[in-house]
């Protein structure tokens, strides 16, 4: 029978329907809803595995991750500064840009008893402003085949033997920067040395390679032998077949940090506390430095790590004494024009 | 109600939305973006300091920024060229074609346009890496190698004109195909060999097609930002990454905001002037 449908009764329809939906609101609202700002890739994959799924989708929170880089996240907190309620509820970038966002402004200080873990977190990353959720010391990874004997210093990139075959990465000028500052006379509170340091190394031959993605792909092919970088990425790249070894300087090993922070104009701040809390679990510490190779931001995750994990990262005795800080603080007062010097006079 | 009212009503009333939407979304952005042009340091200095047009001397007195912007308005020449150079053969086959497969070659040409502009950079940056296809095929032959094309201003050359040959074919085509065959068969009838046919028939009656191609594809270049960022690498820089840079990575919104405001006015300045000539070109006489 065919079914006829006046004009009235297709309004009515329209109407119950729309009751109806609205009769699923209150349900519905009983999920929180938060918004990550984080890296994309396998950091977000396993910020999902490791956090979302396991510990907050059960509480009844959904997390909407926004992937980007550190630097739109910075742009876009500062362009919302003056809404009442912004994008982020967390953000996750490095300690410095953490430091500079906290600075101007654009951090809440963390209100520490709403953090029970707070406590264990290692006394080298902890502050007011930020939970630290990895932290990785910096490293030379090099290419046995061609670099030999084993580099122990960051002077070893300057040898002649190895010019054209030195690789940099352009996002991380600071790292360039304080590791050639450290090996003449500088140190992670003054760069300036290293401009000239890194002068020389330019008239000798070096590669600046626009990503992390793009220097391991040199070092898998052999274009480069030589060059710094974090050594979590270093275990990573070894374990997936690429051609290094990762050695450590004898000027000093700089601590390198990644964490969260909760904007001030956060839409949901209970779910931020949620979200950070579970970012300090025993679980998520262990899970992540399972997954990514970078030691755990907490006593608790520390003591909790597989024997063997522990073994694949820790430091060679000689360079335990040896680590350092990096100075946020400095980086902050001195990053426009250190940028500036690296795009016109080193890349020129 | 007059009929010539009522016309310009309705034509008032077709016009409103998309007027509203451009004032809306592309000149009230514009206009925040030129105030913050004016405040130098910002947002550092948080819009507190005078409006003055100081940012965009300090820009146009600065050799690095103009030696970007020369690099950019010589690539998107080169590129123009480039492209323009690939795309008339392709369109003249594709508008004289009488195959039954000229559906699949338009096809072919309009294929690239469904991959973004990044993922087509990411295959080329694979096709011409130190060990991709290009440097493979040309060592295993014996021409030496493997050379350095990737992080240079040639790989963006290759990626950008690749980029902008879809649409310079397509335009093209749509002209030649209104050009009747005729026309240059009378032409070689009269005695003129196929070159001069082309010169002396073919190209007047496609320079404003010629025209549409060639300014579009130089807008296109002048604007270009993942291809430059992609397959240049950090030493090259163009305007649409440095940009990007100022703002994102430096934090210098006002610098960034003069860059861009320096960008609009040269490619508007130079598409108006190489219009200009190129119309003059067509309106002369052929000899």
């Amino acid at each position: 029978m065919p079914i006829t449908l006046s004009r009235r009764g297709f309004t009515a329809g329209g109407i119950a329907l729309a009751a109806a939906g609205f009769g699923t609101r209150p349900a519905s609202a009983q999920q929180q809803r938060m918004v990550l700002g984080t890296y994309g890739g396998d950091t977000q994959r396993y910020i999902e595995d490791l956090i979302v799924k396991p510990i907050l989708e059960p509480k009844g929170i959904a997390t909407v991750i926004e992937a980007a880089s550190d630097a739109p996240r910075r742009l876009k907190l500062q362009a919302e500064r003056r809404l009442p309620r912004g994008t982020y509820d967390v953000v996750h970038n490095q300690a410095a840009i953490l430091y500079q966002l906290y600075q101007d402004g654009l951090l809440d200080e963390l209100d520490v008893s709403r953090i029970p873990a707070y406590d264990k977190i290692l006394p080298v990353v902890k502050t007011g402003y930020a939970i630290p959720h990895t932290v990785t010391a910096r490293a030379i990874l090099y290419n046995p085949a061609h670099v030999s004997p084993a580099p122990s210093s960051y002077d070893d990139l300057w040898n002649p033997k190895y010019a054209n075959k030195v690789g940099l990465i352009n996002p991380h000028y600071n790292m360039a920067l304080s590791s050639a500052a450290l090996t003449s006379g500088g140190s992670m509170s003054n760069y300036e040395p290293g401009k000239a340091k890194l002068l020389e190394l330019k008239k000798l031959g070096v590669q600046v390679y626009p990503s992390n993605e793009a220097f391991g792909q040199a070092l898998q092919t052999g274009e480069c032998w030589i060059g710094l970088m974090i050594q979590s990425r270093g275990i990573m790249w070894k374990r997936q077949g690429v051609p290094i070894e990762i050695a450590y300087a004898k000027e000093g090993v700089p601590m390198d940090w990644w964490g969260f922070g909760i904007p001030k104009n956060a839409r949901n701040k209970d779910a931020a506390y949620e979200f950070i809390n579970a970012s300090l679990t025993v679980q998520a510490q262990t899970g992540w430095a399972a997954a990514m190779w970078s030691p755990p931001a907490t006593s608790t995750g520390l003591d909790a790590l597989d024997p063997q994990l522990s073994r694949l990262m820790e430091l060679p005795e000689a360079f335990r004494g040896k680590l350092l800080d990096v100075d946020p603080a400095y980086i902050a007062k001195t990053d426009g024009a250190n940028k500036e010097w690296w795009d016109r006079v080193f890349k020129a | 109600m007059s009929r010539k009212l009522r016309t310009g009503l309705t034509a008032a009333g077709l016009l409103g939305p998309a007027l509203a939407l451009t004032c809306l979304f592309l000149l009230v952005p514009l206009t925040i973006l030129f105030w913050v042009s004016l405040n130098e340091g910002y947002p550092a200095s948080d819009g507190a300091g005078p409006l003055s047009l100081a940012g965009y001397v300090k820009v146009i007195a600065d050799p690095y920024y103009l030696d970007i912007l020369l690099t950019t308005i010589l690539m998107a020449l080169g590129i123009t060229a480039l492209a323009l150079f690939f795309a008339l053969p392709i369109a003249h086959f594709l508008a004289r074609s009488q195959s039954r497969f000229k559906s699949v070659f338009l096809l072919a040409v309009i294929l690239p346009l469904f991959v973004g502009n990044a993922v087509r950079a990411i295959g080329w940056m694979i096709a011409l890496g130190e060990r991709g296809v290009f440097n493979t095929i040309v060592t295993g032959l014996g021409f030496g190698g493997p050379y350095k094309i990737i992080y240079t201003g040639t790989a963006v050359l290759i990626g950008a004109a690749a980029v902008n040959l879809p649409y310079m074919v397509l335009t093209l085509q749509s002209v030649l195909e209104r050009i009747s065959p005729a026309v240059e068969e009378a032409s070689i009838s009269l005695g003129a060999t196929p070159f001069q046919t082309w010169r002396l028939v073919t190209l007047p009656l496609m320079a404003l097609g010629l025209l549409a191609a060639c300014t579009l594809s130089f807008i296109l270049s002048m604007n270009a930002y993942a291809t430059p960022v992609l397959l240049g690498g950090p030493r090259f820089r163009m305007m649409g990454p440095a940009i990007s840079d100022e703002i994102i990575v430096k934090n210098n919104w006002s610098v960034g905001a003069v860059l861009a405001f320096i960008l609009i006015l040269v490619t508007l300045t130079l598409t108006i002037a190489l219009n200009k000539a190129l119309t003059r070109g067509i309106a002369a006489p052929a000899r």
